[in-house]
């Protein structure tokens, strides 16, 4: 039998969208064996996965659920492909890096993974740091990765007074000129965000796409 | 004389959600971020794994703690003289809380809300007939948010003497609500004469924060009303499924109970509850699909079942102006409110989710209550409603107009709104061919330029302003602003 590229790549794509782990591993595993260059993998077939799902949810016409699962499936996939691919991680078909985190106090989770989800989809590498981070966390994130953007959501109008010392936070470590921070969640409004100094705010998770996006110049 | 009821579930069904929530309480455990709560867990008998903040609670003891409830709640007007009793199949409105945005009635635009809005919406609720319990309902931009959940509470108890439904966004918060009740009714009458109920939520699946948690044992301590409000949303934090949905919730509703009957028994609780459907298209907690009156109504008869008195947010819409929807959403929620016998039907002029406060749809509102309310009713079947005696009267071909019987029995039969336009065409164009919300919004102008709400006594609003400046002055500020 001839092993038609193409073909595969397409069937290694749609097992990314139906989000399906197992048949993405083993997939990977004969890229492997037969040598396809796994820079083309990722990009051709698991990153444009997520893309096109991420588009399609941004025009109503994905389920959020099936996107958080097809990304799911891509990073099983780059976990394995990651060590055959000799460039640094930004060079992988990565556009940037974010961190993305709920702040302290907070235990809401579900904005912020979908909007990680979403940036994921956007082709970025995200490093979701959970629910409930100090902003000595969000500075060892920040010294660790060495970001382009750092996110935070807070849902309640107490916790969100912890965006203004997480980035308080930042500036006194040094580090604020070395990364844009983006603010979301329900209380939080665009003037909040001008007052503590944020390079953006979005209302929502399709305006996460849309600010990033435009912060990273990306049409 | 047949009441108009509705039941979602079967008793069987009532039964298995509550031994496969037992199930679940006792196997997989909630999650409790305060160590004071965990301690009073394991004193009685739960299994607590301290490290990771796990509950596991055995039947036995969800048993005793439903034992140790009240069925019945009072919230009584701030004068101590009125009271609403939250119990049986009587349904009460309440005005939607804690939203973050205002459309403003002059220019409908949606902005942050100010205290002065807040001041007007307690104006409006105090007028209205069928709104029966006000509440914190906006989170006002002119004051520090580190105090604005008591500054709302100061606001709306000067200006309604309702009932008030209101939450802590702080640990101070409930504490500090207590001075303020104790300067309105007496501290010896907080827990006897409460004009105030707390709302309180388990953030889902399966946890309880540290700030609810201390909320509810303060309120519990002060013997303050409590209205435990599970807010699963399916598919999200929830399962899709409406059972599964319903089965969260009762955990976390029942766990809430264990820790607030084990702190005091006795303490006066709602089965309360703000299901929402995840919409997966684009990722919103929406509060209008009638899917969550199935799930409303479903915790309502668990609540009877308990015996307990229930609540919901059941009056809200997710549009995000006042149209149609809003309408049609708030409309199918407040009958399927009275029908299922939900005690605190809650979303008076609430849209976008939960997230804004409208004047307009609150008086809109106020009319679909009515509404919903006489239907609940029913027909009453007697010698004098048959009117057989009064048929034989005027006969074939007569008419009723003139009767006795219809100037009698009319107004007593029916609920007339205040709002929906009944009248005739022409009446209609000669007063300017007026729709609903611009009718709606000039009734709110005359109710806020016409309605004064009884002042508080000269010495009570004294000391509510000095407990309130009380409060001010722990975060550094000196004057309380103007209302």
């Amino acid at each position: 039998m001839v092993f038609d590229k193409d073909v595969f790549l397409k069937e290694l794509k749609e097992a990314t969208i139906r989000g399906d782990p197992d048949e993405v591993i083993k997939m990977i595993k004969k890229v492997l064996e037969v040598g396809i260059d796994p820079l083309e993998v990722l990009e051709k077939a698991l990153v444009v996965a997520v893309m096109e799902l991420g588009d399609r949810w941004v025009n109503g016409e994905a389920f959020i659920s099936d996107l958080i699962v097809a990304a799911d499936a891509m990073k099983v996939g780059i976990s394995i492909l990651k060590n055959k691919i000799t460039r640094t991680a930004r060079g992988i078909g990565y556009r940037g890096r974010i961190v993305i985190g709920t702040v302290e106090g907070d235990i809401h989770d579900i904005g912020k993974s979908i909007v990680a989800a979403l940036w994921e989809a956007l082709g970025f590498e995200v490093i979701d740091l959970g629910v409930d981070v100090p902003p000595s966390r969000f500075v060892e994130a920040v010294k660790q990765y060495n970001p382009d953007i750092v996110g935070m959501s807070a849902l309640l109008t107490t916790t969100m007074l912890k965006q203004r010392e997480t980035i308080e936070a930042i500036k006194k470590a040094g580090l604020r000129d070395k990364v844009k921070i983006v603010i979301g969640g329900a209380p939080t409004t665009e003037e909040w965000a001008k007052e503590i100094g944020a390079d953006g705010w979005a209302p929502d998770a399709i305006s996460a796409v849309e600010l990033v996006k435009k912060l990273m110049n990306i049409d | 004389m047949a009441k108009p009821r509705i039941e979602v579930l079967s008793n069987e069904e009532v039964i298995e959600v509550h031994v496969r929530s037992l199930n679940i309480l006792n196997r997989v455990g909630v999650k409790v971020d305060h160590g004071e709560a965990l301690k009073i867990l394991h004193s009685i008998g739960a299994d607590v794994d301290f490290s990771r903040g796990i509950v596991r609670i055995p039947e036995y003891i969800v048993k005793e703690a439903l034992k140790k409830t009240p069925s019945c709640v009072r919230l009584y007007h701030r004068d101590g003289k009125q009271y609403t009793e939250l119990y049986g199949w009587n349904t009460y409105f309440v005005v939607g809380s804690a939203a973050y945005y205002y459309i403003d009635l002059r220019t409908s635009e949606i902005r942050r809300p100010l205290s002065k809005d807040l001041a007007d919406i307690a104006k409006v609720a105090d007028y209205l007939s069928n709104t029966h319990i006000m509440s914190t309902s906006v989170v006002p931009a002119d004051v520090p948010e580190i105090f604005a959940d008591r500054w709302r509470m100061y606001v709306v108890i000067k200006s309604c003497s309702k009932p008030i439904d209101t939450g802590a966004f702080t640990i101070e918060g409930v504490p500090d609500a207590a001075k303020l009740m104790a300067a309105v009714i007496g501290e010896e009458n907080i827990a006897r004469k409460p004009f105030m109920i707390f709302a309180v939520c388990p953030s889902p699946p399966l946890r309880w924060s540290t700030l609810a948690i201390q909320n509810l044992i303060d309120c519990v301590k002060y013997g303050i009303p409590v209205h435990i409000i599970p807010m699963p949303q399916t598919g999200g934090t929830a399962p899709a499924t409406l059972a599964g949905a319903i089965v969260q919730a009762n955990v976390e509703f029942l766990a809430g109970l264990v820790i607030a009957q084990f702190t005091k028994p006795g303490a006066p609780l709602v089965y309360s509850g703000s299901p929402t459907v995840f919409d997966q298209r684009f990722a919103t907690s929406c509060t209008g699909y009638v899917e969550v009156n199935l799930i409303s109504a479903a915790t309502s008869q668990l609540a009877k079942f308990y015996g307990i008195p229930s609540g919901s947010y059941t009056v809200v819409s997710d549009a995000k102006a006042v149209d149609a929807q809003s309408s049609l959403e708030a409309s199918f929620g407040a009958l399927i409110s009275v029908l299922a016998g939900i005690n605190m039907a809650i979303g008076l002029g609430m849209l976008m989710e939960e997230n804004c406060i409208s004047l307009v749809k609150l008086a809109i509102d106020d009319d679909i209550a009515g509404s919903a309310l006489r239907f609940a009713k029913g027909i009453d079947v007697d010698v004098e409603t048959i009117a057989e005696k009064v048929i034989e009267e005027v006969g074939p071909g007569g008419l009723f107009l003139k009767h006795r019987h219809t100037r009698e029995w009319w107004k007593k039969q029916h609920f007339i709104p205040k709002l929906l336009d009944k009248r005739t065409t022409d009446m209609w164009r000669k007063s300017g061919s007026k729709d609903l919300n611009t009718i709606a919004k000039e009734y709110v102008e005359k109710i806020l330029k016409e309605h004064k709400p009884e002042p508080l006594p000269p010495d009570i609003e004294k000391s509510l302003g000095e407990a309130m400046l009380g409060i001010a002055k722990k975060y550094g500020v000196e004057k309380l602003p103007e209302v």
